[in-house]
């Protein structure tokens, strides 16, 4: 009976770890592998805290949770500057150097023999010893970890996360701050996985650097993996799975000693297995995007909120060089209200760069932009869109393994919902907000003629669905000035036509609209100005009849 | 001083048998971008392989040694296109790759321990010379590895210069694509860079027989070395990885002078932890090969 109970609280700890991991890789796509290391410091700060200073519960599992979240925090700094397999290598290059750290510091840790005596949790004078008597704890504790987990992932905070996780400059293109996502999901992560590192040291009454080595830290991938990843009860399941096989599996008979080597070779096995015969896991992600709202429930108000005097955007002077190459040489533009500027020019003139200079994408090496009269040159992409310049990308860059809906809802700005204060704080008013704003979404979609599509993945989408969708996204933001990045490319008349027109209704309601393009019919048809880029500078600008009939500039480009 | 001049000469040979491990792993890596963390357990099991040889067929060392490549690059080649190639049909992501490596790494690590034991293995009545330079000890094992060094970087930079698969192994490090559009089988050049990389690490696994015997978790370690190496270097540059081998080698083994032994592997990993952050493309890039 005691094994039955004690495999149910290795199952509720497990969960812990694996729903909060998910919360990095899954929800993130931050592949951190040093998810034992938060375990092992939950472990070790409780125990010290517990056997030395014999503090009471739960001093040593709140201070477990802050200390373990700061160094969450500090490992979320590698994941600003690097991406992918390296990120991976670093994470699991500092787990090595903890366990190092933990194996070194005799004095500390207990070196290589751990820390053993280490009392049983007591709360209000129970004393909680034995699987029997601990088991409801570690259930209560799985189950808050959970719930607190699927609160941030089901709200705009987690929607953001899978944002991020779809595309990183996208996430920031509508205006997230990835730097406030990285490091909060990070800290949060590691503090929650400090909790059944916590558990883990009052159950066992011993803790020992062998329980979070680097083979911890891909058991607990592992049932990330098996269960799905970005699904939180997938993680459960997952948990449970790999703490039952082993236990299942238990009959074979083996020397003395073996057990753990088989119980890694059964982890790996099921991990490829999974991998090979079923990647997405046990449990698919869930299909989120709110509950479906009735069609054209609000009708959207798109016209801007202050009537400002002259251009709302202008650069001048701007200058970026990469390594020798002038990719601008001396820039000046200025996007009016109600106005649809192109930016013609040849490939490799600097019509994207200069996008990205106007966005925060690339810093300038010289030069001034200012949005209505005010110098913003320092800012950075999000907070360029939250000040009202937002801007597409040539390559579209959805978030496509989100809902449709989603992918407009996301980029709508001010959401509460967003910082994890407020989650956490007035989840009352954050879940209001957010109906209102999957409904503001669902207009948008109306407007834009995707209203019947909401609910499927962006990545179903066909061509033209998804260069709409990209113009949806982009209105959600509500920035004035609205930079697309060849928005009509690829398309065929009708549907060119139908963009054309929402441009132009974006113009009518008092928008900056400015389009990188090259189809010179649609040039004509679209824009009101025409800005001509060549190597860097803007060779004329003005009139688009005019400029096209220019004979010089039909011999360069409108041949 | 004479600390400090057996600590240097310490380092360099540690140099050579790091810059070993990352030849091969960068050669796999810079080719094929798999980050190849079963190239552990493929290198024990060529140091065991060696040592089957002299324990059972009773062998000298000298054609034991064969043994060890051999058994690699046998071992190499199945990964690659039992584990990987399929994987990398599927058009699964990279991340899945680098999770299969770890879970593949588990698994064959797991059945080395089940197999041999976790003991510590040593290659039957052997024992490296040591010559007394002046006021340092070399081993012979030390001067061994750097001229294996030597002539592997000389045959492997000749190999891939002037032979019609060096040549496709260069073309596919640079861009994969384009090695397929121009009619270049990847799949078999991956296959040759999975045996030849595997081979090279053998070399090396060797060494840790000769030198501290053989377990089946010996492998963990220098791959993450190798990978430090190979990224410190720059990927797929020889001369970069041979520099980044006795960087590796000289920091730890100087670090000595001042850090405590016990210290001595987590210097690699914050080494790596540093030039990961300030130079994630490697101290060498843009190196031609």
């Amino acid at each position: 009976m005691d094994l039955v109970l004690h495999v149910g609280v290795m199952i509720c700890l497990y969960a812990i770890l694996a729903t909060s991991f998910n919360l990095l890789i899954g929800f993130s796509g931050l592949f951190a592998f040093g998810h034992a290391t938060f375990y092992a410091l939950g472990a070790y700060t409780t125990a010290i805290l517990t056997q030395r200073l014999h503090l009471p519960f739960p001093i040593p599992l709140l201070a477990s949770m802050l200390l373990t979240g700061g160094v969450g925090l500090a490992i979320a700094l590698p994941s600003l500057r690097i991406s992918g397999i390296y990120l991976i290598i670093t994470t699991l290059a500092l787990q090595v150097i903890a366990i190092d750290i933990i194996i070194n510091w005799t004095s500390l840790t207990g070196g290589p023999s751990g820390l053993s005596g280490i009392p049983p949790l007591s709360i209000g004078g129970y004393v909680l010893s034995g699987p029997a008597h601990f088991l409801p704890v570690a259930f209560a504790a799985a189950v808050i970890c959970f719930l607190v987990a699927r609160h941030i992932g089901n709200a705009p905070f987690g929607r953001a996360l899978r944002a991020m996780r779809e595309n990183e400059s996208a996430a920031a293109s509508v205006g997230k701050n990835i730097f406030y996502m990285k490091v909060s999901v990070f800290g949060l992560a590691a503090a929650l996985a400090s909790v059944a590192g916590s558990l883990f040291a009052h159950y066992l009454s011993y803790v020992g650097a062998d329980s979070f080595q680097v083979s911890e830290t891909v058991l607990i991938l592992s049932m990330v993996v098996v269960g799905g990843t970005g699904n939180l009860i997938g993680s459960v399941v997952g948990a449970a799975f790999l703490v039952l096989l082993p236990e299942v599996l238990a009959f074979v008979d083996l020397p003395q000693g073996f057990e753990g080597q088989l119980r890694l070779l059964i982890y790996g096995c099921v991990l490829i297995l999974f991998l090979v015969f079923r990647p997405e896991g046990l449990l698919r992600e869930p299909r989120r995007g709110g509950r479906r709202v009735a069609a054209g429930a609000t009708p959207i108000a798109l016209s801007t909120k202050t009537a400002f005097v002259g251009p709302l955007l202008t650069g001048t002077g701007l200058q970026k060089r990469f390594g020798g190459i002038v990719a601008i040489a001396a820039l000046d533009i200025s996007l009016s209200a109600g106005r649809i500027t192109g930016l013609v020019g040849p490939n490799g003139a600097g019509k994207t760069t200069a996008f990205n200079l106007l966005t925060g994408f690339l810093r300038t090496d010289a030069g001034e932009i200012r949005y209505k009269g005010k110098v913003l040159s320092e800012l950075k992409p999000h907070e360029l869109v939250r000040a009202g310049i937002a801007r597409s990308f040539q390559d579209l860059r959805l978030f496509t393994g989100m809902s449709v809906l989603e992918n407009v809802l996301v980029a709508l700005p001010r959401q509460s919902g967003d910082r994890l204060s407020a989650l956490f704080l007035r989840p009352g008013s954050v879940r209001r907000e957010d109906e209102a704003n999957t409904a503001k979404a669902m207009g948008i979609l109306e407007f834009i003629g995707l209203g019947e599509r909401a609910m499927d993945l962006a990545d179903d989408l066909s061509y033209a669905e998804e260069k709409l969708l990209v113009v949806a996204r982009l209105i959600a933001t509500e920035a004035e000035v609205l930079l697309f990045d060849e928005p009509l490319s690829g398309l065929d008349g009708a549907a060119m036509q139908k963009i054309i027109d929402l441009l132009r209704r974006l113009a009518a309601d008092g928008k900056a609209v400015c389009i990188i393009e090259h189809n010179l019919d649609a040039i004509r048809n679209a824009c009101d100005h025409l800005v001509y880029l060549d190597e860097g500078r803007a060779l004329a600008q003005g009139d688009p009849n005019t400029l096209m009939a220019d004979p010089e500039l039909v011999q360069r480009y409108f041949r | 001083m004479e600390l400090f001049a057996q600590l240097l000469v310490n380092g360099l040979g540690n140099g050579s048998y790091y810059a070993l491990l990352g030849l091969g792993f960068g050669l796999i890596f810079g080719t094929t971008r798999i980050v190849h963390f079963a190239y552990g357990p493929v290198f024990a099991f060529s140091a065991f392989a060696v040592w089957m040889a002299g324990k059972f067929l009773g062998l000298p060392l000298w054609i034991a040694v064969l043994f060890g490549p051999a058994a690699a690059s046998v071992g190499g080649a199945a990964v690659y296109w039992l584990a990987y190639r399929p994987f990398e049909q599927r058009g699964m992501s990279s991340h899945s790759v680098l999770i299969l490596s770890l879970g593949l790494t588990i698994v064959l690590e797991s059945a080395l321990t089940l197999g041999f034991g976790p003991s510590i293995h040593t290659f039957p009545d052997f024992a490296a010379p040591i010559f007394i330079l002046g006021p340092v000890f070399v081993t012979g094992l030390q001067l061994a590895e750097t001229v294996t060094l030597l002539v592997l970087a000389v045959a492997l930079t000749r190999f891939l210069q002037h032979t019609r698969y060096g040549k496709g192994i260069l073309a596919l490090g640079d861009d994969r694509d384009m090695a397929r559009i121009v009619g270049i089988d990847t799949d078999r050049i991956s296959l040759v860079v999975f045996a030849l990389g595997s081979a090279i690490s053998a070399v090396a696994g060797v060494f840790t027989l000769l030198n501290e015997g053989a377990t089946p978790t010996m492998g963990f370690y220098p791959v993450f070395v190798a990978f430090v190496v190979a990224v410190v270097g720059g990927l797929g540059s020889i001369p970069g990885a041979i520099a980044g081998g006795y960087m590796v080698g000289l920091v730890e083994s100087l670090g000595l002078w001042q850090i405590p032994t016990e210290w001595q592997n987590s210097i690699a990993f914050v080494l790596l932890f540093v030039v990961l952050m300030l130079r994630p493309q490697g101290l060498f890039v843009g190196m031609k090969r």
